[in-house]
């Protein structure tokens, strides 16, 4: 696909050889690079491009395709429309959620800033549905509270079971609006580090002609996505493959609290889809096949509408303990047949179809089958509340890469610690989209000249490219991609022991090892997917190496990451991030670790001391 | 080497059309009552003499209606070949010399057999 | 004029039978499937595939049949997809005759071998993958985004559920392309004529009780050719995988234009 209407194409620069075959090479120079057109991405985009900066957003799927678009209950912010609330409130459950592993700085810039956010989006068209008075809908999700724990609060604002959806497409229009430059079908391969550690750009392919295009700028927003790919049965998009977290760990830079997965409690058991936290927001109920609903065994005061961690685990124990539905009773029911029809078309119509398409049952009559389904990566690149990336240096925690920014669940920044709560994700993709877009704003002046490249700059990355792109060997890029996903899905899930987290380490390394005889089959430079499958899956395989090792070093259990042979949250040893290399040469993984921030942005708020999580 | 925003863009919205879909939806309106009285007229004078049909056409309803019905058909036939011209008709050479055939075709076929019913309903 | 009949470089001919099951092979186990295949590298005309797929092995939607095939039989089969729910509209094809979505349509709903081809009457890149350039543009071209002038309140603009209620069945429109490339009006005058998906997005915008540039909206569409040349075929309801009503917003759009004359 070409790109967008305000591109005209260019004569390539050079031509790189490599191994005798001629890739020619196209340079760009922009103020600010944006890789990834999900929501946050969209944001970074339309707020540098807003404040005068000349933006590119580089994206492998034309931006309406992005994962941000399946997100379906809603987007979480204390407006208090449906009556009393607080961002205090907010944070307070962010960090309940995060199980105290969340930077409470970041955790109070985004609970504050959600409103300001979420008003934003609506300026902009986001079909939010109302309440009577006109003002945005809000409604229940799982750990929002109000007044510190004390009751639900319906405080996350929807647009039916579409926001994501919403978001997508009218943030798509704001950026079209501000005349935004998109590349879109460009892979973004690797970026373009300099000798000082400064993020100096980006390599990318465009997938419908084969050629290289080197973008270069003062800032590199990395806006890539998650990686719930890595596991065999995921509510992630085909696209979901953490290609920034692989480029970053391709860098030499670290990935942070990788280990922390979350299960949605309610994927479409078999198809992996998922049916919204909201359909429990609005009434509904698990039950077992002894037709108890026992979350309330369980959580007896927040039930179904518990942290997604605890449900998800509650589900695993139910099944494990022979309560599950089916012939191999191995899916929990989800009820919404008791509730009134009219409501679920108005407020839930999506997964009135997705029931229906995936799972085969009209969910106004009878329930659909569910099973925690991993879902989101609350791990990522480490950045700062401006979207700055981290990595230590000299004895700084908090040292930045210079010219390096990442964005939404690419990021770790991390204000969802352990655990995210349901809604608290899009609210991350706009609050510190926009607040990147204000960084670049601040430390990139708009007349200043781009820095032309190093001599040789990307050259490796085309070298990588080559030599997967005729990859001979025997084992195709699908059966690895199988096995690593089979690997996590197994040694790597709900429950985790060390013994079980050592077979995933041992058989990802097996995969990693057995990478060096892949076979790519299609040698074309137009739109070859076998290529940027193979790519994909060379992120993939990094990343799940980082999860499982860091998971099997946390010997404790937080969030979404539960040890059964360490069942409790140890503050003393393991109040810190975990912080992870990969070593593409040896595929060897090395950890390191990162203070947790213990302290607030402002006087408005003190520090949310520890304590046991119920609900 | 245009961009894809000029080509969508092309040479702009022509700030018509609406009248036309509107009468063409008038006449087709128009034409459906007024279609039934010719085939009616038609059926009732089979085997009539051309003296009879004469006077038939030269009462004054009848002429009206007729006049109508050739007007109202004039008109929507001369919009429904533009718009076949205009859904298969590519080149502007061609488009140009379509539209001014069916333009004058409606027209003199229009005329003619209005002065025709003029003719008898007036009398000369 | 218009081209009644294929290009020479576009005439499909009879390609390879990949995996053929085995004579002795359980009864409705394999799955037939004719994939039009196209490689630009090679210029040589398009020309379709024959695959079988193990329905013990695969998922039950066609998308999962094609994906079965790219990983086990062709790794070079080309197909963009994305979310596989049927949200995000990257796996636009014509499946058995009809434009949808590969993720959400059940093989079992198809009789016999299962054709897939590109949307229809779109230029190919390679495979099952059309270019969408124009689409996108012409998308573009209408302007996307809220156009209000009053000033903008603190909190959130208000609006009736009413109102609310007006943008349902235009808003959830996933861009897929499935409608427009059904039209044979767009398949004649695509360069000119908008399609159904962009003039559906169009009376998004027009509708939304927000927006206040109605009538310089409504200027831009005012054209024989951008509007006007829906015949209302209807094709584009059958096709709309989501179940909208491309037509019904056109006749909305057709409505107002006539109101305001």
């Amino acid at each position: 696909m070409s790109q967008d209407a305000t591109t005209q194409d260019t004569p390539p620069h050079n031509t790189v050889m490599v191994n005798g075959r001629a890739y020619p090479v196209t340079d760009h120079a922009f103020d600010v690079i944006v890789v990834g057109a999900g929501g946050s991405g969209l944001r970074a985009v339309v707020g540098a491009s807003e404040a005068g900066l000349r933006t590119a957003c580089i994206t492998k799927v034309f931006p309406t395709r992005s994962h941000t678009v399946a997100a379906q209950g809603g987007i979480a912010a204390a407006l208090g429309n449906m009556g009393p609330d607080d961002w205090r409130w907010h944070m307070y459950d962010t960090v309940k959620g995060s199980d105290w592993l969340g930077d409470q700085d970041c955790i109070e810039y985004l609970c504050r800033n959600a409103p300001e956010a979420v008003y934003e989006l609506e300026h902009w068209g986001v079909p939010f549905s109302r309440n009577d008075d006109g003002t945005i809908l809000q409604r229940a999700f799982g750990g929002m509270t109000t007044e510190f724990g004390k009751g639900p609060v319906k405080r996350t604002c929807a647009a039916a079971d579409r926001t994501g959806h919403a978001m997508l497409h009218t943030m798509y229009g704001q950026a079209l609006r501000q005349s935004a430059e998109f590349f879109i079908e460009y892979f973004a391969i690797d970026l373009i580090m300099d000798d000082e550690g400064r993020c100096r750009g980006v390599i990318a392919l465009n997938m419908s002609d084969g050629s290289i295009h080197r973008f270069r700028g003062h800032q590199t927003i990395l806006a890539t996505g998650g990686y719930g790919r890595a596991y065999f049965s995921c509510t992630s998009a085909h696209i979901c493959t953490g290609d920034g977290n692989g480029m970053v760990l391709r860098a030499g830079l670290p990935l942070q609290d990788m280990e922390f997965v979350q299960f949605h409690p309610t994927g479409v058991y078999g198809a992996g889809v998922l049916i919204t936290e909201g359909a429990r927001g609005e009434g509904g109920f698990l039950r077992n096949s002894e037709g108890e609903k026992f979350m309330e065994r369980y959580e007896p005061s927040a039930k179904d509408l518990a942290s997604r961690d605890v449900v998800s685990r509650a589900i695993t124990i139910e099944i494990r303990e022979g309560r599950g539905h089916g012939p191999d009773k191995d899916y929990m029911h989800l009820h919404l047949d008791h509730l009134d029809p009219d409501m679920l078309a108005e407020k839930l119509p999506g997964i009135t179809d997705l029931a229906r398409i995936f799972g085969g049952v009209d969910l106004c009559k009878e329930p659909v089958p569910v099973i925690p389904t991993c879902h989101y990566n609350m791990g990522g690149i480490p950045t700062n509340m401006h979207g700055e990336v981290i990595s230590p240096r000299d004895g700084d925690p908090d040292a930045i890469v210079p010219g390096l920014m990442a964005l939404g669940e690419a990021a770790c920044v991390s204000v969802h610690g352990a655990n995210r709560l349901g809604s608290n994700s899009l609210i991350d993709l706009v609050v510190f989209g926009r607040a990147a877009a204000k960084r670049c704003a601040e430390i990139v002046g708009t007349d200043s000249a781009i820095p032309e490249l190093p001599k040789g700059a990307g050259d490796e990355a085309i070298a990588r490219l080559d030599r997967f792109r005729y990859a001979d060997g025997s084992t195709p890029t699908a059966e690895l991609r199988m096995d690593m996903q089979k690997t996590m899905q197994r040694d790597c899930a709900v429950f985790r022991t060390k013994d079980v987290l050592q077979k995933g380490i041992d058989g990802i390394k097996k995969v990693w090892d057995a990478a060096a005889d892949i076979k790519v089959t299609d040698h074309s430079l137009i739109w070859n997917t076998d290529l940027i499958e193979t790519l994909e899956f060379d992120n993939l395989i990094s990343q799940s190496a980082v999860t499982v090792q860091g998971a099997h070093a946390r010997e404790e259990s937080r969030g979404a990451h539960a040890r059964e042979d360490f069942p409790t949250r140890d503050d003393k040893d393991w109040m810190k991030h975990t912080l992870s290399y990969a070593d593409y040469g040896t595929h060897m993984v090395k950890l390191d670790f990162r203070p947790v921030h213990t302290f607030t942005l402002s006087n408005d708020i003190a520090y949310i001391e520890p304590k046991e999580r119920v609900y | 080497m245009a961009t894809p925003l000029k080509r969508a863009r092309g040479l702009g919205a022509a700030h018509a059309g609406t009248e036309t879909f509107w009468r063409q939806r008038v006449t087709a309106i128009a034409n459906i009552p007024l279609v039934i009285f010719l085939i009616l007229s038609i059926l009732c004078h089979i085997g009539a003499s051309y003296a009879e049909v004469k006077a038939y056409l030269a009462q004054p309803i009848v002429a009206v209606l007729m006049l109508a019905l050739i007007i109202s058909s004039a008109i929507h036939i001369r919009i429904g070949l533009k718009e076949i011209i205009d859904d298969y008709v590519h080149s502007e050479g061609c488009k140009i010399v379509a539209i001014i055939a069916t333009t004058f075709f409606a027209g003199i076929v229009g005329i003619a057999s209005t002065l025709a019913i003029l003719k008898i309903a007036i009398g000369s | 004029m218009v081209e009644f009949t294929l290009p020479k470089n576009s005439k499909v001919t009879k390609g390879k039978s990949w995996n053929p099951p085995a004579k002795d092979a359980e009864p409705d186990r394999w799955r037939e499937y004719r994939l039009y295949r196209y490689d630009p590298d090679t210029g040589e005309n398009p020309r379709v595939d024959t695959y079988w797929v193990d329905m013990n092995d695969c998922g039950p939607m066609v998308l999962d049949a094609l994906i079965w095939i790219k990983n086990n039989i062709d790794a070079t089969l080309t197909f963009r997809r994305s979310c596989r729910e049927g949200v995000c509209g990257s796996c636009s094809m014509n499946v058995a005759g009809t434009n949808t979505l590969a993720c959400t349509m059940h093989a079992d709903d198809a009789k016999g071998a299962i054709a897939v081809y590109p949307l229809p009457h779109m230029p190919v890149v390679k495979d099952l993958v059309p270019d969408m350039t124009q689409f996108y543009a012409q998308h573009r071209a209408i302007e996307p985004w809220l156009k209000t002038d009053s000033p903008t309140p603190q909190k959130e603009w208000r609006q009736s559920r009413e109102d609310r209620e007006k943008l349902d069945g235009l808003y959830e429109c996933i861009l897929c392309a499935c409608c427009s490339t059904a039209c044979p009006s767009y398949w004649w005058n695509g360069d000119r004529y908008l399609g159904l998906a962009v003039l559906l997005q169009a009376d998004r915008w027009i509708e939304d009780s927000h927006d206040e540039r109605t009538g310089e909206r409504l200027d831009d569409l005012e054209d024989p050719f951008r509007l006007y040349r829906c015949h209302t075929i209807l094709n584009c309801t059958k096709a709309c995988p989501k179940g909208l009503e491309p037509a019904s917003a056109i006749a909305s759009l057709k409505r107002k234009m006539v109101e305001r004359v």
